[in-house]
């Protein structure tokens, strides 16, 4: 990790558990790898690169609106610190969501077009994996993500902690509602996301959260995911991502005055 | 990160004197990317029209326009270079000199869509950048057709949310002279054609009723047609419709009983659309008029500026109506001549929702 600089007004996130201490990640199939991560579902900005198959960058940063507008240009400062150009990337990993309309819109166009052009594998990986990645849960345990969305409803995931700051996938990433959800939760912890700090949680109140160091999908965390997903089937087919929003279906009940 | 970084991709390369321009427009709900080489030569111009998306609707939700850019860009981009290839120009991404991109005005969320897909492209083709206006674009779709106009020129431009006129002197030399108040007249048609129960967009039902009927009796009115100025008002022929069709009572007229009163309907959009252009020329001393956007396919709203141009000694231009709706390809017109002036964008770039003032 010695090539890695951080951006932004957080502490650096703690970098154990990505997969590459453990084996997980065998450094002989990543060998001479180029990646580049892209989250931006979310107010941080998350951007990783990996070069010859090691971490070389992570950056995050509060962006807000002002994603669309600096992404490239963080972009070509990330590739250009790390000695790379767009071209010698072999592999793009982008965070699908679940997220804001816009901000998860720029960072999977900005994906989908580099895969296009590059012709190389682009990777999904949804916000909920990211963030159940960056939890420390013990060997073993069950716990769950929520994302908050609106109108009493949640996304949500069961994950099971591998140790090391790993977790497996229990069951594919669902909308749900609320009420319906929260007694399957009883006794298991759980981690939150896209609550106010200090809003009261209402029916979450009495759940048994989870917190987390920077509770944003973190880039290196989210490039560790890609390329696991990525080294379970280096041939693919790597079918073209699909962008989570929050609020999917509002639109569909939505009409406009008369 | 430096603060003071701005990325200018390929500004630094020599310019070639038939470069291939790759172009995007998304900023409605038209989803369209053309290829073009040099100024004028159209080596793909794919569009995919969201009408059917937002049906159930009755208008477009932007939420879903979005979306459904995002979805079908890649696979629009990919054909476009398909289409250029059928056309028997053997090009690919390596090839593009540089990328264009409608950036105002327009839905934000669509627009951003393009934009980052263009950023996104210019970057890793080290080519140049060009943030485009739609509106100064549509004008570009006469030169497509046309070649070289001569400058001075009125457009009017009638492309769905606007209606304006923009006084040329020199390309990239150009400011709106008239606007519309409220509604734009294509706004104005399509709401109207949807009182009679026509799915959108409703100007061709309703340039169809214009064509096989004579307008009838009903005596809507012109606004701010016989006003000195130069803007328009559309919202009020809206509302006399409105309140025409509340007086008629029952049902709202259908066929044969429709066709008249659409006709009439009409009649006045083209009197104040004509009345007003060709004042302008007279007024700005321009020996030529072009009329652009949606409205501009209309047969009935030619044959008037036909007409009434051959009276005033004007010189009229207009596209093909293939070239009159959003597409891709004006853009790549007006920026094959930022390409060839040097005008070039940072990846900074940023889209707006609405004109300058």
């Amino acid at each position: 990790m010695s090539e890695t600089f951080i951006a932004g007004d957080v502490q650096t996130p703690d970098a154990l558990g990505l997969g590459w201490e453990d084996g997980r990640l065998n450094p002989a199939a990543l060998q001479g790898l180029n990646a580049l991560a892209v989250d931006t579902s979310s107010d941080w900005l998350a951007l990783a690169l990996l070069k010859e198959g090691r971490p070389a960058a992570n950056l995050y940063a509060r962006m807000g609106r002002r994603a669309n507008r600096s992404l490239l240009l963080l972009l070509e400062e990330l590739l250009a610190g790390a000695g790379l150009s767009a071209r010698e990337l072999h592999l793009l990993v982008a965070g699908i969501g679940p997220g804001s309309f816009t901000g998860t819109r720029i960072g999977m166009a900005v994906a989908l077009t580099l895969a296009q052009v590059t012709g190389h594998p682009l990777i999904g990986v949804d916000a909920l994996r990211v963030l159940a990645s960056q939890a420390r849960v013990a060997e073993g345990r069950r716990f769950h993500v929520l994302l908050n969305c609106a109108r009493e409803e949640v996304y949500h995931a069961p994950f099971i902690g591998r140790g090391k700051g790993s977790a497996e996938t229990l069951a594919p990433i669902r909308l749900r509602d609320m009420g319906e959800l929260i007694p399957e939760l009883a006794g298991e912890p759980v981690v939150l996301r896209r609550f106010q700090p200090d809003a009261p949680l209402g029916a979450f109140a009495n759940l048994n959260a989870l917190p987390l160091h920077h509770p944003h999908p973190d880039g290196l965390r989210l490039m560790a995911l890609g390329l696991e997903q990525f080294l379970a089937a280096p041939a693919g087919p790597f079918p073209a991502p699909e962008p989570i929003y929050l609020k999917s279906e509002a639109f569909r009940t939505w009409r406009p005055a008369p | 990160m430096s603060p003071l970084l701005t990325l200018t991709p390929g500004a630094a390369r020599p310019r070639k004197a038939e470069p291939l321009g790759l172009a995007i427009d998304t900023t409605f709900d038209d989803t369209s990317l053309a290829l073009l080489r040099g100024r004028r030569e159209v080596l793909a111009n794919v569009t995919l029209s969201q009408y059917a998306d937002h049906a159930e609707f009755g208008g477009v939700v932007p939420e879903r326009a979005s979306r459904r850019h995002l979805e079908v860009i890649h696979p629009l981009l990919a054909q476009a270079f398909v289409r250029a290839r059928e056309n028997g120009a053997a090009v690919d991404f390596a090839d593009v000199d540089y990328v264009a991109v409608s950036n105002l005005p327009g839905l934000l969320g669509a627009i951003l869509v393009g934009v980052t897909v263009a950023k996104s492209l210019a970057w890793v083709l080290e080519v140049p950048l060009i943030g485009i206006n739609h509106i100064e674009a549509h004008p570009y779709a006469n030169f497509l057709e046309h070649g070289e106009l001569p400058f001075p020129l009125v457009h009017l431009v009638a492309a769905g949310g606007h209606t304006l006129l923009l006084h040329q002197e020199a390309h990239f030399n150009w400011r709106i002279v008239g606007r519309s108040v409220d509604d734009a007249a294509g706004e104005c048609v399509d709401k109207v054609a949807k009182m009679f129960g026509h799915p959108m967009p409703g100007g061709p039902q309703v340039d169809q009723a214009a064509l096989t009927y004579p307008p009838g009796p009903q005596a809507f009115p012109r606004p701010l047609m016989n006003d000195p100025g130069l803007d328009f008002s559309f919202s009020g022929l809206k509302t006399a419709m409105m309140y025409y069709l509340r007086d008629l009572g029952g049902e709202v007229p259908q066929g044969e009983q429709a066709g008249p009163i659409l006709s009439a309907f009409f009649e006045a959009v083209c009197d104040v659309l004509v009345a007003k252009t060709l004042r302008a020329a007279q007024r700005l001393k321009a020996p030529g008029i072009t009329v652009s956007g949606g409205l501009a396919a209309s047969r009935v709203l030619r044959r008037r500026f036909e007409e009434a141009s051959a009276k005033a000694g004007l010189k009229l231009y207009y596209p093909p109506p293939r070239l009159c709706t959003d597409n891709a390809a004006m853009v790549a017109c007006l920026a094959a001549y930022r390409y060839e002036a040097g005008r070039v964008d940072s990846l900074e770039l940023e889209g707006f929702p609405n004109l300058p003032l």
